[in-house]
């Protein structure tokens, strides 16, 4: 036991879930230090798997009557780290004990699940009863729902379908948000979020788990797209890849069924032979529908603006269009992690951007990137990849990443490098307008420190009186990633 | 710079940096994989239980951050050693081709490098295999004179004596417990039956060194290669068929890591079966009506790759249905029994595992499990018992015994 506990808090945490799901042990605890991210994971006194929202209640409310803090911890799969805890005093909770899918309502066309679940189970799990639950493709299939809710801004497209939060705050206090029996919308079943009042459940999410601990939502789903086809065309130039782009999004709100890609050469190369030519940029058309008349019809369209725009098709293109084109199975999303953890240490490299005006900020950001490889190859760091893509997420803003991948896992330097290379990128994409969907450590911070006072002062007042204390993942919002540059090694 | 008293992982450090600790081997799902790794799923979960968090802790080894400790040894000892972390993972070395990391081999190392340097911290359990074999020259503490026993009655060159063009190794576990050892037998008259020039070695048989490896003897299992290496090259047969899935795995690749190496082609019984099946010197004349899923050992089928040899001979039995478990293949969910997990927390995670095996079975519309393996089949008959329906354990050997109508044992 460490000092900072006593042996009765600890005691008590044991009635609760169960000593088996309470541990001290150091290792156990180390293993919780680190994460997916080059920033670090959290310090702990203990670590508690809860294995449901009763459990939750009672572990905070003991917690906030003895104002130790908690830091709640979902996957372990931030890109950014994870508040930094305090070895003596924070409990960690890990939440990935509560994984179950409480119901999938094919009436209703919702799914309801515990928040400590992975996406990727519980995309699999609506698969099985013929629905579509959008989400991101990996890495964030390794990420669970509460912490995609809490850690990411708008929950990076999940906040639209979220249509209602349960949540713990930090006295214990049991909220369900949104629609559905036992909130604030008066509804038999949870069908709409922003009836009946404010919408608290908005305010939840993106929080970085400063506000409650999320143990349930519950999410809108459509019937599961049967068809996929694809249509890949090149571009010299961005502009007209860009006008293509233009051209599908305004013509559609909901993007979900028929995303546009568009790759730049360095991670189309991943996919080509050496000798292969490589355009500059390539786009990709992903059509999901249900019948085959429908996704035809589309991919026409498709086909029709790009010829609008002066794309150009090949062989290789049309086939490598086909194969995507044809599932290959279940495991696709999963199977994206394989390819990026081939290549080394990444450095991820995410924008978030208008997409007014687009283009030029985009060579920006390239160039950019492109000098610090300079600085890398100058300190013998030899980089394996560079990966370029973004998409419309909606018809007015394009995310994206442009990462580097550095090809000696072993030295210390280039996990360095990558490290210092993801916080200024931020910076230098935060002074052209872009701003991460990320609110998790580094960037938390980041993103906190452009807020103005009335806002800050808005959260603060949100933040006191919520968890007057501040048990909650303490440390967040705080810039305590930021005054210490590029926080401690994974 | 690596302490020099963590060797062992320094040989494998390239495996620990490219790991990216994402979580894939602690929480991939799907149709074909309901979980990755049977240890999380049997244990409390927490982090040291998953590859990843094995990964992060040798990592900390290397680098002083952690020194060996009870905790420690618990996550090194706790992992059946199966590998559906790596295969799960799928990072693959753009130079190479092979996976990019093998955390068996890194938990294989953690393993060395702790017994050698904090053996106190190593449970008892494991140490006394070591010492049994020590003494015995096999991990359970048998006689050597016990190991013979299967043969009796049976007319078999030995091997020492007489060339044979093929080795039966039967392995410690198949021949020194009483309840396999008919399996031993049969698969004995099976291969005479079928024409095989079959020798054993008896009592001189040695343990091939594969338990020891995985508890972490290193130095133990060299000398046992070692001196197997001389002993095998020297009867002049050109091929060793084995009983058990880890002696095979053990045979194949530790010892063809060796500059000494094993002259002998080495195939474990399923694949020396299916050939004699598809070159029709097996002949089948009995029907036996069963529908059966095939376990695949860790050891046979995601090291080896050996897969369809099991499937092709069990498909070839007049009235056995094969059904597949919704985890097969490279896809299957460990028995419980690898890497010594029978040893941890006195059987109780190995028990669990092997429940789930055999449940998994039954919601595939199996009335048996078939494997190939004396670990396997222990374990899954173990696990079989303390359920309400109990579901009957074979080794493939019993099925195609009684489907080439043979007796008198």
């Amino acid at each position: 036991m460490t000092e900072g506990l006593s042996g009765d808090f600890k005691k008590q945490l044991h009635e609760i879930v169960g000593e088996q799901f309470v541990t001290d042990d150091p290792v156990t605890r180390f293993t919780y230090t680190r994460d997916a991210s080059l920033f670090g994971g959290t310090q702990s006194a203990l670590v508690v798997r809860p294995g449901n929202t009763d459990q939750v209640s009672r572990i905070a409310a003991l917690c906030n009557q003895h104002r130790v803090p908690i830091v709640t911890r979902g996957g372990g799969a931030t890109i950014y780290g994870q508040p930094k805890g305090d070895p003596d005093r924070t409990v960690l909770l890990d939440m990935t004990r509560m994984d179950r899918v409480i119901s999938v309502n094919t009436e209703s066309m919702t799914v309801t699940a515990e928040a400590g679940i992975i996406l990727g189970k519980l995309v699999h799990a609506c698969k099985q009863k013929g629905v579509y639950m959008w989400s991101p493709f990996a890495p964030l299939h390794m990420v669970s729902l509460g912490g995609w809710i809490s850690g990411v801004a708008g929950a990076a497209g999940l906040w639209t379908d979220l249509i209602s939060i349960t949540v713990v705050l930090a006295d214990g206090t049991v909220v369900k948000t949104g629609g559905g029996p036992g909130t604030n919308v008066h509804q038999p079943l949870a069908y709409n979020r922003n009836l009946g009042g404010p919408d608290f459940g908005g305010m939840l999410i993106g929080d970085g788990g400063s506000f409650g601990i999320k143990t349930e939502a519950t999410i809108r789903v459509t019937k599961n797209p049967g068809k996929l086809r694809a249509a890949i065309f090149a571009f010299d130039e961005l502009e007209p890849a860009m006008e293509l782009v233009r051209l599908h999004v305004e013509r559609r709100p909901v993007l979900r069924f028929d995303p546009v890609l568009v790759f730049g050469a360095g991670a189309m190369k991943n996919f080509m032979g050496e000798t292969d030519e490589v355009a500059p940029f390539t786009v990709q058309a992903m059509i999901q529908g249900h019948e085959d008349a429908e996704v035809e019809a589309r991919l026409a369209t498709m086909n029709s603006l790009a010829d609008q725009c002066g794309a150009q098709r090949n062989f290789m293109l049309d086939a490598m269009a086909e194969a995507m084109g044809t599932p290959t199975g279940e495991d696709s999303e999963m199977d994206w992690m394989a390819i990026f953890n081939s290549f080394g240490v990444p450095a991820w490299l995410p924008f978030n951007l208008p997409r007014q005006g687009f283009a030029g900020v985009y060579n920006n950001l390239v160039a950019w990137r492109n000098e610090r490889l300079k600085e890398a190859e100058r300190l013998n760091l030899r980089v394996r990849t560079t990966w370029e893509f973004f998409t419309a997420s909606d018809p007015s803003t394009i995310v994206g990443e442009i990462d580097v991948f550095f090809a000696d896992v072993e030295n210390p330097a280039a996990v360095t490098f990558a490290r210092t290379l993801m916080a200024d990128f931020q910076k230098y994409a935060h002074g052209l307008g872009s701003i991460d969907v990320y609110n998790q450590g580094f960037m938390a911070d980041l993103n906190a420190s452009c807020w103005s006072p009335g806002f800050r002062r808005l959260f603060e007042a949100v933040k006191t009186t919520l968890d007057p204390n501040g048990i909650l993942n303490p440390g967040q919002w705080a810039g305590s990633y930021l005054s210490e540059k590029e926080g401690s090694n994974g | 710079m690596a302490d020099n008293k963590f060797r062992e992982l320094d040989s494998v450090r390239r495996y620990i940096y490219s790991c990216r600790t994402c979580g894939v081997c602690r929480y991939k799902m799907s149709g074909k994989v309901p979980y990755v790794c049977p240890v999380k799923k049997a244990s409390p979960g927490f982090e040291n239980f998953s590859s990843r968090g094995k990964i992060m802790l040798a990592q900390a080894l290397l680098e002083g951050a952690l020194q060996p400790t009870d905790g420690l040894a618990r996550a090194a000892y706790s992992c059946t050693l199966c590998g559906n972390c790596m295969t799960q993972c799928g990072a693959t070395d753009q130079d190479t081709g092979k996976p990019l990391v093998d955390n068996t081999a890194v938990v294989e190392a953690l393993r060395a490098d702790l017994l050698r340097e904090r053996p106190d911290l190593v449970d008892v359990a494991y140490r006394r295999v070591l010492e049994q074999t020590r003494q015995y020259g096999n991990p359970w503490g048998m006689p050597r004179s016990a190991r013979v026993k299967w043969a009796k009655g049976l007319k078999l060159k030995d091997a020492q004596k007489e060339q044979a063009d093929v080795l039966l190794f039967t392995g410690c576990t198949m021949s020194l417990n009483p309840e396999l050892a008919e399996r031993a037998k049969k698969a004995a008259v099976v291969l005479q039956a079928a024409g095989v020039d079959l020798g054993i070695l008896g009592a001189a048989e040695p343990c091939c060194g594969s338990v020891q490896k995985r508890i972490g003897d290193t130095g133990l299992a060299a000398e046992m290669v070692a001196s197997n290496i001389t002993l095998l090259n020297g009867l002049g047969c050109a091929t060793i068929v084995t009983l058990c899935a880890g002696c095979c795995n053990m045979l194949k690749t530790g010892y063809a890591q060796e500059e000494h190496k094993l002259v002998p082609k080495v195939y474990h019984l399923v694949e020396y079966l299916a050939r004699l099946v598809r070159d029709k010197k097996l002949a089948f004349t009995k029907e036996q009506t069963m529908t059966v899923a095939y376990h695949d050992p860790c050891h046979l089928g995601r090291h080896l790759g050996v897969f369809d040899p099991p499937r092709a001979i069990l498909k070839a039995l007049p009235g056995v249905t094969l059904v597949e478990r919704a985890a097969t293949r490279e896809n299957t969910i460990c028995c419980g029994a690898g890497g010594g997990m029978r040893l941890f927390e006195d059987g109780a995670y190995a028990q669990d595992m092997g429940r789930e095996a055999v449940q998994a079975a039954r919601e595939a519309g199996a009335g048996a499990l078939v494997s190939a393996c004396p670990f396997c089949e222990t374990n899954l008959a173990a696990a079989a018992q303390g359920l309400e329906e109990i579901m009957p354990v074979y080794d493939i050997i019993d099925l195609v015994y009684d489907a080439a109508g043979l007796s008198g044992l």
